[in-house]
């Protein structure tokens, strides 16, 4: 598949060594959407039957929906029927609340508290595939703090506080992944001296995200990096790219 | 209001009745050219798809005749063709223009601002006019698309080179200036009698046939796919349309804007391969190729800008339907690079391997 963005290609390369040490049953969900009213990509909507091609057939794939275009109950109400095909209701309503326990600490967790350090802070935005990925991302973070930044992600702003419609797009954005970009920036945009966009090659919500938040940063006179990441990216030249642009952030704050 | 818009196909001589209709000035931008993509790329996001940039480029070169309004059309994903609009408008804000721009979607926020939006479209007219300008719209878009069909027929077996595509566009200028519902009907059985005219008996039929799918824009707009449908006839193919733009402006906009619209036919063609709705034309594409290889097809092109996110997805899938359903199936990704030479090399490879493969069958 020569279209395919770096994601996709990741996702099929990790399927095919699980079907290689025999996993009989591999679960690929086709996540339509994780959040009222939005998609995540068409790539991912089609993901499961993708993977059919590639997958030998001893290998079941099990793809359940989840598709929260509905609303969180609608969601909810997905994982719960994707338990009761494996257990009973009452362990699967235990499960879920467990679960969703966990998963609401691990993003308060994440959370920003306001912090006054003298730092340059740098707002490092893309699909959450790549940013929160090291491999995938070249280490990016790391090597950003490396270079002595403080790094901001998306992960970090408080839920309720991502506006859906930010300034930056006079129309709703329907994709998840562009809509945390432009909120993050949104939220951030006061607080940090320099954006770094990750894209992947080909993915089409982020041709127009990079577009936005380019325009976004230099209205604000905010130097933007837009990295594209592929199979063929090197780390080197990624770094080279990263300095360079920290040295700007420096020579800039410095006057 | 001058309003300009962009091109898909000959859908320009239905929307400038409609325009009409609407009591706006229709502004028709020239058709596609080498100018119109160097204007749309070099404004338009690195990797924004084609579409996107001979759209953007439509718009700059209507702008330049003096229109200012823009007309586009919107929507909710998943597709990028939702956000087009948007992220042309603040383009064209950014280079200064001052158009008003709208685009034609159901909008969010219920009914006041279904209405705000009903009052931006209409212009000064009466309800007669728009009535009478609805009805033209559709008449003409239906006669275009049975007149083109039939040229897909007659095209292989044409008796003069090129006559069958000349004759189309001398009789859909005549068919553009058509102020009356029997003037349309008069218009469209003459041309139609006039392509019949054209075929050479002598020649026998070479029952190729080839169906061609994907994105629709890509599909409708010949500029764009480098006039496919054109270069199939002269290698003696009859091309199988599986889109047609009545149909579908019937189906995605005026049933899916009151929610009538189902996939079900799509999804029963589509079952073993794909089992939802992936944006765009990407269930289109899998139905209609299961489809095509059930018929009597001896091929399928499949052709879609690059990086076009559901025909990817789509791309990925066909070669397991190809060798399932025993056809040919060729994809074709277009881009601004995209070079005629190569691309009618490969047309006439895979129309080679089709005869070759006819003959041993037989």
């Amino acid at each position: 598949m020569d279209g395919a963005c770096l994601a996709i290609k990741s996702y099929v390369g990790h399927a095919l060594y699980l079907a290689q040490q025999g996993v009989s049953l591999l679960f690929a969900p086709q996540v339509i959407s994780i959040s009222h009213k939005e998609y995540t990509c068409p790539s991912l909507l089609g993901l499961p039957d993708l993977l059919r091609q590639y997958v030998p057939p001893s290998t079941e794939i099990f793809a359940p929906v989840l598709d929260a275009r509905k609303g969180e109950r609608a969601l909810a109400l997905c994982y719960r029927r994707l338990g009761k095909t494996f257990a009973p209701g009452s362990i699967v309503r235990q499960a879920w609340n467990q679960a969703h326990k966990a998963q609401l600490a691990w993003e308060q967790s994440l959370w920003l508290p306001n912090d006054n350090s003298q730092e340059l802070k740098v707002l490092l935005i893309g699909p959450r595939y790549l940013t929160d990925d090291p491999f995938l991302s070249g280490n990016i973070i790391d090597r950003l703090e490396g270079l002595g930044m403080r790094v901001y992600t998306a992960a970090q702003v408080r839920g309720g506080r991502m506006s859906p419609q930010s300034r930056t797009a006079g129309k709703r954005l329907f994709w998840s992944n562009a809509r945390q970009s432009v909120g993050a920036l949104e939220h951030f945009v006061d607080q940090v001296n320099g954006v770094v966009n990750l894209a992947p090659f080909g993915c089409g919500a982020e041709s127009f995200v990079v577009a936005l938040v380019e325009r976004r940063a230099r209205n604000q006179g905010l130097p933007s990096l837009t990295v594209n990441l592929d199979e063929h990216t090197s780390t080197l030249g990624m770094m080279t790219r990263l300095e360079a642009f920290c040295d700007l952030l420096e020579r800039k704050e410095s006057g | 209001m001058k309003v300009t818009f962009p091109h898909m196909g000959y859908a320009y001589i239905a929307i400038e009745a409609l325009l009409s209709g609407l009591g706006h000035e229709p502004i028709t931008p020239p058709p596609g050219t080498r100018n119109t993509l160097e204007l749309g790329t070099r404004y338009s996001p690195e990797e924004a798809c084609l579409p996107f940039k001979t759209i953007l480029g439509n718009m700059l070169e209507g702008i330049e005749l003096g229109a200012d309004g823009v007309l586009m059309l919107g929507g909710w994903g998943p597709c990028r063709l939702g956000y087009y609009g948007e992220i042309q408008r603040i383009i064209l804000l950014d280079l200064g223009k001052q158009v008003e721009f709208v685009t034609l979607e159901v909008p969010e926020g219920g009914l006041p601002k279904a209405l705000g939006l009903a009052r931006r479209i209409l212009g000064p007219t009466d309800v007669k006019e728009l009535w009478l300008g609805c009805r033209l719209a559709w008449a003409k878009m239906n006669a275009i698309d049975e007149l083109e069909n039939l040229a897909l027929k007659v095209r292989p077996r044409e008796k003069d080179h090129g006559a069958t595509s000349c004759l189309l566009a001398r009789e859909f200028q005549r068919l553009r200036g058509a102020a009356t519902i029997k003037d349309i009907r008069a218009i469209h059985q003459e041309t139609g009698q006039g392509l019949l005219d054209l075929v050479d008996r002598r020649k026998p039929p070479t029952g190729m046939r080839i169906g061609v799918l994907g994105e629709i824009y890509t599909v409708v707009e010949p500029f764009v796919n480098l006039r496919l449908e054109e270069r199939l006839g002269y290698l003696g193919v009859e091309v199988v349309r599986t889109i047609s733009l009545p149909k579908w402006v019937e189906e995605h906009i005026f049933q899916n804007a009151f929610g009538f619209y189902t996939r079900r036919e799509l999804l029963r063609s589509a079952a073993g391969y794909l089992s939802g709705f992936i944006g765009g034309h990407g269930l289109e594409s899998i139905a209609r190729s299961v489809d095509l290889a059930q018929g009597s097809v001896d091929g399928i092109i499949h052709i879609f800008p690059l990086a076009c996110m559901p025909e990817v997805v789509a791309q990925g899938i066909l070669p397991q339907i190809s060798q399932d359903k025993d056809v040919p199936i060729l994809s074709l990704v277009v881009d601004e690079h995209a070079g005629e030479a190569g691309f009618q090399t490969r047309l006439e490879a895979f129309v080679d391997l089709l005869q070759r493969r006819v003959r041993v069958c037989q």
